[in-house]
């Protein structure tokens, strides 16, 4: 029971990263479908910054420096959909896709020819981080406590407060509901529109990192991060796009995930016999429900996806 | 009229320019591809972008050349259903990002139809491309009745679908592998036929009818797009699902039996695929199969046009082969993956390629010509 | 150098590809003055006031404040220069409160974080001074047009704006909402605010402007005072020649019963209320009947209901004397009924299909155009387009393949029009058929109409626009709320009898929602008054 806690409890810190990564974006009025490609790179900027570090040096420096890179290659990584879809005003659902692929395949090629360059054998695409990982962890009793979930804590209260008691957040959800007002009173609606997608780009990179080092302490990049990116996105929906309800949603299909990896170890859920991938399939299935009954009155940014133009009035 | 006029107008038409961004794109995503090899390690960077670009063609002897050939061919079959199930529902002001989940559906239905029920494979066909169908008008109902965007809910079905098609088929599998039983030793008969066509690839048994019939369904497609009252109407209600509205055709209808018939062509995409015995479903796999998505690259880079996705999907495909064929001990073979998805990512700035080509066009035209006042004047309190 | 002017617009020239939007326009403004800007649609008064506010740069041409000339590349600037402006379409987000959108872009912050009880204070302390009653903690889409506009006031004199804009600001209004915004204007020029006045309305400029400039089709025409300028005059001014103040046409020759509507209640999709309730009414063929009222009071509903776009909550409809209360859109299109829809860009038209493809829009299934396999008959759509094209004078650059949305507004509004007069019908329902067209469309509009009911046809029209209302129909029903309260003649009516229905003070149809019998038997009585009259 301990371990389901454990893995639910950092499972959520992801998604709820990721999903208020995605509500800052939407609030911009950018949809972001690329989180998934996101987390990717933030993962790969992470992982690699651990496997150049050395194992046994400090573990403030080992926390701060794997977040820090993760971040930076996750915002560095979210230009490309601020540039195509706020400035070229591209279709922010085939960029998001594109992304998504793209993250995959350049952190493959760029695992491989790290690892290749390392040792001409080497033509996998893992990156190794057992020694690094340990940085992360604090054991308290028999549950092992992981800094990220603190991190994630304080990022949803710094986020609520971004967004609804200050001048930034007021002036980020006008123009994700009506840029035209948020232009007429002088609000640079491009720049407002860059910010949300660069944080969408800070969140998402972080989850990315917290992710991989979930129970792992290897990972193989041609596996990208397995749809979480997707789910964090059914996160934000099931929440609203607020971040309250967010971190609610996140903790819910935090547990569902969990269960279907240790559902095993837990007496009464084993005997049920019911596969893994029920549990996996859950969020998913929950969140089209939610949808099927929501989405009438949603709350969703009104200009979502809808590219600005100064020129249109 | 004069030759200049001519060239002008030449450029100017639709089609042409859909070429020329595409085009664009395509030079763009392998140059940067390049570059990056180079990085990599320069001394073999040419050779490897030219392997990725020929494919088939880097082979040494004519009859490994064909035989690869059909490989691709049989591969580009099922990239093709999923292109025209993107194309086809994008004509309809709708994004199917979940062509990937429908031909998950397909694969599903599909290969349990020929394994579990040992049907023939025009039946599995058939019910692989139901499978699709009904995956594809859960959406659409969601979307005309529920206002789900079509969207959101590709994506969720894309998940579920993986894990259905996981937790059903492994009823099915290899008891030794995580992989399905071979159709060869199973039910050979739920094999697509191979109708004589394999003769012409030195035998290569993965070149079957799908071929010609992925390539039948680009036709009929255009032909229901372009020519018919059906294919008027699912324009216009693309177009402007207001003015469908007034014009009395039923939106929700229509949107509901688009999404049906993009999932169908997906499901029937994945049936071209795994009724070859090209390859067989891995039960534990974790991700979206590409298929789906990549379909979204050869939409688009096929001008959005039924006729010019069979050419992208072709080149889409070759390039994914071809990037299998090179030095691995020094290039990733993901090369050609991160070549295509850069350019789905470019095809966003096709208006903007559009948008420089005809600039030029009209400041090269300006310099001779003197430009005579259109008639046609904005009304400015009009937008 | 006369430096009593606020703010001055010096020989300003601004341009689109294929048009001179404003042609070397001069505009002056004193301090404390109220200045109107007339001009009819088109005319340019838009972009110059963008100009004027930074959304658009001039290509030539300055701009001086206060004597000294200034740059306006944004709308910082122009706020930095004190200038405010209302739009003619609010610029407010709908789910932020009336104070959330005062201070949008002016925040006070403490720390970074919202000062939200000292800007309160403020908007309540100006509210007061001015008279502009708003709930500050109300949500926008909770709240009234009048109240909205109130909004964007007090977002101006937050920022302590000296030169007002008014984009016409009493197109969405009431009468009585008109006359409050007439002595708010007056009480803010009285207190040194210099306000510019945009608007099409000389009955406006005559109540409250000291002076006025008119700008016809992109050109300064003059500007001049407006205590010794005749409403005539610069009517001359804005047009160009004379208003017709009236149309030629012979009395109606009211026949047979074609649209009967009995006790129709459309649901609102703004708010809870019904939208439409408990309307009855008839049309004849031979007679234009307009519904008539200020925009916003059901009208748009009432269409949607008849049309079939929104179900009835209650009611019955009865086309040629058949029931079509719950058929559907196509049924009563091919039944007798034509449409002129209100927004064209959004129903009347699909803007990316051809010129061809529209003008079968309503009649592409018919055997004419499809075959009994399915394909389209392109030769015979490509000759009807070009028939309809022909006689309706319907000009665009490439005829039948011209893509729609490269047609001017009116060429456009011609086509529908072509399409849906050319189609079978016995009723033609036009909703402001004439919005955004320039006087010689509006004529042609008006003749088209008349011809209609000269060929015993029916004709439902929905105007806004007073001039068309007194002129074109042959009875007028107001609409208020979402009721029918008047039955007028035009010819007995005058125009401020007319407003008044408009604006609810007056009604001559009782409708009670409650014990619809009663109504039922009022409007039977009124319609049997009108028979005795015929």
């Amino acid at each position: 029971m301990l371990l389901l806690l454990q893995y639910t409890l950092i499972f959520a810190s992801v998604l709820c990263l990721v999903a208020l990564g995605g509500c800052f974006s939407e609030h911009s009025g950018v949809i972001n479908l690329g989180l998934e490609g996101i987390m990717v790179m933030g993962a790969l900027g992470g992982a690699v910054t651990m496997y150049l570090l050395p194992g046994d040096g400090s573990k403030l420096v080992i926390v701060l420096a794997t977040s820090l890179a993760a971040i930076l290659v996750g915002m560095l990584y979210s230009c490309l959909l601020a540039v195509a879809s706020i400035n070229f005003k591209a279709d922010q659902t085939l960029i998001g896709t594109a992304m998504n692929l793209l993250a995959t395949a350049a952190a493959t090629v760029f695992v491989r020819a790290m690892n290749t360059a390392g040792n001409p054998d080497n033509v996998s695409s893992t990156i190794q981080y057992i020694q690094e990982k340990r940085a992360f962890l604090k054991y308290i009793g028999g549950f092992e406590f992981n800094w990220f979930m603190l991190m994630a804590v304080v990022l949803l209260v710094v986020s609520y407060f971004v967004l609804y008691k200050t001048k930034f957040g007021l002036r980020l959800q006008a123009c994700g509901e009506n840029p035209q007002a948020a232009d007429s009173v002088g609000i640079n609606v491009y720049k407002m529109r860059w910010a949300g997608v660069l944080i969408s780009g800070f969140l998402g990179g972080l989850g990315g990192i917290v992710y991989i080092t979930a129970g792992v302490s290897e990972w193989k990049f041609e596996m990208g991060v397995a749809g979480f990116g997707f789910l964090a996105l059914a996160v934000m929906i099931f929440g609203q796009w607020r971040p309250t309800k967010i971190a609610l949603a996140a903790l819910l299909f935090g547990m569902f995930r969990a269960l279907s990896n240790v559902y095993t170890g837990i007496g009464f859920l084993a005997a049920l016999h019911i596969p893994s991938t029920v549990y996996n399939m859950l969020p998913y299935i929950i969140s089209l429900i939610v949808l099927a009954f929501t989405s009438k009155n949603s709350r969703a940014p009104k200009a979502e996806g809808i590219p600005y133009d100064k020129g249109m009035r | 009229m004069n030759e200049k006029a001519e060239k002008k107008s030449f450029l100017k038409n639709p089609s042409v320019q859909a070429i020329m961004t595409s085009l664009i794109c395509i030079i763009l995503g392998l140059l940067i591809g390049y570059i990056v090899l180079l990085l990599i390690n320069p001394a073999g960077a040419g050779e490897a972008i030219k392997t990725v670009l020929i494919n088939f063609l880097s082979r040494s002897s004519q009859a490994a050349k064909v035989k690869a050939l059909g490989n691709t061919l049989a591969k580009t079959a099922p990239l093709l259903m999923c292109a025209l199930s993107i194309c086809f529902c994008y004509k309809v002001g709708l994004f199917n990002i979940g062509a990937a989940g429908q031909y998950e559906a397909g694969a599903c239905f599909g290969l349990y139809a020929a394994l579990a029920w040992q049907l023939p494979w025009p039946v599995c066909l058939l019910i692989a491309g139901i499978a699709g169908g009904v995956i594809g008008a859960i959406s659409g109902v969601l979307k005309a009745y529920r206002n789900v965007n079509e969207v959101i809910s590709g994506i969720m079905l894309n998940w579920i679908m993986l894990y259905m098609s996981n937790t059903l088929l492994a009823k099915v599998k290899d008891p030794a592998s995580p992989y399905t039983l071979k159709l060869s030793a199973a039910n050979p008969k739920a094999l697509i036929p191979n109708a004589g066509l394999n003769a012409m690839f030195a035998n290569n048994k993965t070149v079957t009818l799908a071929i010609p019939l992925a390539i039948l369904f680009a036709i009929l497609i255009w032909v229901i797009l372009s020519k018919t009252k059906f294919g008027y109407e699912l324009k216009a209600t693309g177009y402007n699902k207001d003015a469908a509205m007034y014009a009395g055709m039923k939106e929700k209808q229509n949107i509901i039996v688009t999404l049906a018939i993009g999932g169908a062509l997906a499901g029937i995409g994945a049936a071209f695929l795994f009724l070859t015995g090209y390859q067989e479903w891995s039960t534990t796999q974790t991700s979206v199969p590409g298929m789906g998505f990549n379909g979204i690259a050869a939409t688009f880079l096929g001008g959005l046009h039924p006729i010019g996705t069979i050419f992208s999907s072709f080149f889409i495909q070759s390039i994914t082969d071809g990037g299998a064929l090179i030095d691995k001990s020094v290039y990733p073979s993901q090369i050609s993956d991160l070549i295509s998805s850069l350019i789905i990512y470019l095809c966003g700035f096709v208006l903007f390629f559009k948008f420089v080509i005809n600039n030029w066009i009209d400041k090269s035209t300006k310099k001779k010509e003197i430009s005579k006042v259109t008639g046609e004047a904005i009304e400015g309190g009009d937008k | 150098m006369d430096t009593a002017y606020a703010i001055e617009m010096v020989n300003i020239t601004k341009r689109f590809p294929g048009i001179i939007a404003n042609d070397n326009i001069t505009l002056q403004l004193r301090k404390g003055e109220i200045h109107a800007l007339l001009g009819e649609n088109g005319a340019g008064k838009s972009t110059l006031m963008s100009v004027l506010f930074g959304l658009y740069q001039a290509e030539e041409g300055v701009i001086k404040k206060d004597g000294k000339e200034v740059k306006i590349n944004n709308p910082n600037d122009a706020n930095d220069l004190g200038i405010g402006m209302v739009h003619q379409h609010f610029k407010l987000v709908q789910c932020f409160t009336v104070l959330e959108n005062i201070i949008l872009g002016v925040e006070t912050t403490k720390n970074g974080v919202l000062q939200m009880d000292e800007a309160r204070e403020k908007v309540i302390a100006l509210s007061e001074k001015y008279g502009l009653q708003v709930d500050p903690d109300a949500k926008i889409e909770d709240i009234t047009v009048g109240m909205q506009q109130r909004t964007e006031i007090l977002k101006m004199l937050y920022r302590d704006n000296e030169i007002l804009i008014f984009d016409e600001p009493t197109a969405v209004l009431t009468p009585q909402e008109i006359d409050e915004l007439m002595i708010i204007m007056k009480n803010l020029a009285a207190e040194g605010k210099s306000i510019l006045f945009i608007t099409h309305k000389l009955n406006e400029i005559k109540e409250v402007a000291d002076r006025v400039s008119v700008l016809r089709r992109g050109k300064y025409i003059g500007t001049v005072d407006v205590a010794t300028t005749s409403k005539e005059e610069m009517s001359k001014m804005m047009v160009g020649r004379d208003v017709q103040m009236s149309v030629d046409k012979e009395p109606s020759k009211p026949g047979e019963s074609i649209l009967k509507v009995e006790n129709m209640t459309v649901a609102s999709k703004l708010h809870s209320n019904n939208a439409v309730k408990n309307v009855s009414f008839e049309v004849r063929e031979g007679e234009i009947v307009c519904i008539a009222g200020i925009d916003g009071n059901g009208q748009t509903e009432l269409v949607y209901g008849l049309a079939g776009f929104e179900p009835l909550v209650d009611g019955k409809i009865t086309l040629c004397g058949e029931d079509i209360t719950k058929t559907s859109i196509r049924h009563r299109a091919t039944h007798g009924m034509s449409h002129i829809p209100e927004d064209r860009h959004k129903h009347g038209l699909v803007l990316d299909y051809p010129l061809e493809f529209n003008m079968v829009l309503q009649r592409y299934f018919e055997p004419d155009f499809t075959s009994g396999a399915g394909f389209l008959k392109r030769k015979e759509i490509r000759e009807y387009s070009e028939k309809l094209e022909a006689e309706h004078d319907v000009r665009s650059g490439q005829g039948p393949i011209t893509i729609a949305r490269a047609m001017s507004g009116g060429n456009q509004q011609k086509a529908i029009i072509a399409r849906e007069v050319d189609k079978e019908h016995k009723l033609l329902v036009a909703v402001q058929p004439t919005r955004g067209l320039d006087v010689g469309a509006i004529e042609g509009v008006h003749r088209n109409l008349i011809a209609e009911r000269d060929n015993g046809r029916a004709v439902l029209l929905v105007s806004l626009e007073l001039e068309e209302v007194m002129n074109v129909p042959d009875r007028i029903l107001v609409m208020y709320e979402g009721e029918l309260v008047g039955e007028l003649d035009p010819k007995k009516t005058t125009v401020e009898e007319l407003g008044l229905y408009m604006a609810g003070a007056k009604r001559n149809l009782t409708v009670d929602a409650n014990t619809s019998e009663i109504e039922e038997s009022e409007v039977v009585d009124v319609e049997r008054e009108r028979k005795e009259e015929a």
